[in-house]
């Protein structure tokens, strides 16, 4: 599964304004709900719900990254949205580093398939050093669309 | 008793006398922990009531006798405190719990010397008390805290956990100190006070050093049986604390370091291992508590009673909770957690043990001093011991208990493996729950080996679908572990 089949171009953010893990959630699943991709009165349930997967471990998953991601029945197809925070984020994460890379996901419960594909192809990318350098180096959205268009094109060693 | 009977009569009715202690011990401590009386406290009155004024008639009065082994005990139990606690969590509250170790720790001795002395006590017995019941316990809070199956979120379970282990330099420090005062026999060493942080500091650097020399033999060496592993880790343990203690640091933080660098590690033989140091703390906590409950004579109790109460209630409502909330201001921790540290001021073992140093050192009043104390502790355990689980209930600071599996999966090897198991519980919020085994795309080197279900035991195939409540065993090499936590969620710990 391709970076292009799920990630909402829309949805992408530069420059991340939250400062713990609880408001960069709610301002990645707001940006979800500007682009469409999320009903409104759903954000708060999607939140909670994301929430509640942190609760099992972490989604922090160390060297500055984190995938944050949840079944839920409002969305009747996988999304996705990417977010990096120049200035880092404490999200409890297992190595104890500040993040700096944010995947997020939002899949439906009845096709765990997508979601499981798509979490397997975002650690398999995430394995190359260069891919995550060049997406926390990105200063626009433009930026990060194209390292995920290069990911997409097998531009990296991974 | 015991002593006037002939060879072998005497050992055998004092092993009858220790033998009917711990099986009483180990027998009724789920059912007064059921009570919500912290287990400590029942090793402690079987203590007494084996002593020579109760049904027992064991004679012990060494007090030195009682502080080394006491030590060796105290050793034992750190040792597997330290090897259970995870260093993220240990590294992230080391320095709020490092502040209530030392300010912390003269603060309360000075609250309590003030208002000893308000009820009446001369000057130097009101420092003594002051100094030896100013730290918490090691052995109460990890016993509380884990024994009681409690699961405390890390900012506050951590923190008191530390706390307990690193703060008895300081006390030993005051208490050395007062006894100074006490008897004049030498010049005051109050220059003693600032060795404290050259004492954890040595204790940690030791430590640690230590830990990962010993370490590296646990690892390297291959010894001819199972059994022989535990005994070097044992070994690498009081290595620590005497080496440490011998270059004037601290030696229990030292083991407390050591322990950690090991537990944090690969071992061979790993989970067998901490069992076995589990064990020993368990054996070392019953021991120690009915050794110090014998040293107790209930009949010198009555005369202490009223002052023991009131200092002891001062400690847990005003002396502790100020002397926290002082030292967690510049941290940031919310009101109910500082709410919740402050009252779990658990005193045990080590403040009955210091209380002993000045009886051998014949300060005049020691004996009194040491009878107070044992009601402060009595006291300062059960209060917080008792209410903890309605406290932590109320202030919210209990992270949901998982259920455990009917059955444990493991590895064990004499060697470091590239690859290991874990169990995960099943949560309906993770990726793979109800999901089939042939959707979830594992690492081509990982595999789901056993899945428990109640006390159902699957073999794991393609069709098979993970359910919530369910533990799988999943088999993955180190390289594959976040993603497969990514997957999976937290690991359960057996």
């Amino acid at each position: 599964m391709k970076f292009a089949d799920f990630i909402c171009s829309e949805a992408i953010l530069a420059q991340l304004d939250a400062q713990d893990k609880e408001s960069t959630i709610r301002e990645m699943v707001q940006a979800l709900c500007r682009a469409g991709k999320v009903e409104n009165e759903e954000f708060e349930s999607i939140v909670k719900a994301i929430l509640k997967r942190e609760e099992l471990g972490s989604t922090g998953i160390g060297r500055g990254v984190a995938v944050p991601h949840t079944k839920h029945p409002s969305v009747n197809r996988l999304v996705g949205t990417v977010a990096v925070s120049p200035q880092g984020v404490d999200f409890a994460s297992l190595d104890g580093e500040p993040v700096h890379l944010f995947f997020l996901l939002i899949s439906p419960p009845d096709r765990p398939g997508d979601h499981l594909r798509a979490l397997e192809n975002i650690s398999r990318q995430l394995r190359d050093d260069t891919f995550c350098r060049f997406l926390k180096q990105s200063k626009s959205v433009e930026d990060i669309k194209t390292v995920l268009m290069e990911a997409d094109n097998n531009q990296f060693g991974s | 008793m015991a002593a006037v009977l002939t060879e072998p009569y005497g050992t055998a009715t004092l092993l009858l006398v220790l033998g009917a202690l711990i099986a009483c011990s180990a027998l009724l401590s789920r059912h007064i922990d059921r009570l919500g009386v912290p287990i400590v406290l029942l090793f402690l009155v079987l203590g007494m009531l084996g002593g020579s004024e109760a049904a027992g008639g064991i004679t012990f009065a060494d007090y030195h006798a009682a502080v080394r082994v006491g030590t060796i005990y105290l050793v034992l139990i750190l040792l597997d405190g330290g090897m259970n606690a995870p260093w993220q969590a240990v590294r992230h509250f080391i320095a709020p719990a490092a502040a209530l170790a030392t300010a912390g720790v003269v603060l309360t001795a000075g609250f309590i010397a003030v208002f000893s002395r308000l009820l009446g006590l001369p000057w130097t017995e009101a420092l003594l008390l002051g100094a030896v019941v100013s730290s918490t316990d090691a052995a109460a809070v990890l016993a509380v805290l884990r024994g009681g199956r409690l699961r405390l979120q890390p900012s506050v379970g951590t923190t008191l956990e530390v706390e307990s282990c690193i703060n008895d330099p300081m006390a030993v420090i005051l208490t050395v100190t007062m006894i100074d005062v006490a008897t004049s026999t030498t010049a005051l060493r109050w220059s003693l006070l600032a060795t404290v942080p050259l004492q954890l500091a040595v204790g940690a650097t030791v430590g640690a050093l230590l830990g990962y020399v010993g370490l590296h033999l646990v690892r390297k060496v291959y010894l001819p049986t199972v059994g022989l592993y535990p005994a070097l880790t044992l070994a690498i343990a009081f290595l620590s604390f005497g080496a440490a203690t011998l270059l004037e640091g601290s030696g229990l933080m030292s083991v407390y370091f050591t322990a950690i660098v090991l537990g944090n590690s690969p071992l061979p033989y790993r989970s067998g291992l901490i069992r076995v140091h589990e064990s020993l703390a368990w054996l070392s906590q019953i021991a120690l508590f009915l050794m110090l409950g014998l040293l107790v004579f209930p009949s010198k109790l009555p005369a202490v009673a009223g002052t023991g109460l009131a200092i002891a209630l001062f400690l847990a409502f005003v002396a502790r909770p100020l002397a926290v909330v002082l030292c967690l201001l510049p941290f940031r921790f919310s009101l109910r957690e500082i709410l919740y540290m402050s009252w779990i001021g658990l005193r045990g073992a080590v403040p009955i043990i210091l209380g002993a140093f000045p009886v051998i050192a014949q300060v005049p009043g020691a004996e009194r001093v040491f009878n107070i104390v044992f009601f402060i502790v009595v006291v300062s355990t059960l209060l917080p011991g008792a209410t903890i689980r309605q406290v932590t209930r109320w202030l919210r600071l209990a992270v949901p208990e998982s259920p455990a599996p009917s059955a444990i999966l493991e590895i064990n090897s004499a060697h470091p493996l590239n690859a290991e198991i874990a169990s995960f519980l099943i949560d309906p919020a993770a990726s793979v729950c109800d999901v089939l085994l042939s959707e979830i795309g594992l690492p081509p080197d990982a595999s789901v080996m056993l899945v428990v279900r109640g006390n159902d035991l699957i073999a794991p195939r393609g069709r098979t679908r993970l359910l919530a409540g369910d533990h799988a065993y999943v088999f993955f090499r180190a390289a594959d572990r976040v993603y497969v936590q990514l997957l999976f969620g937290r690991r359960e710990s057996n």
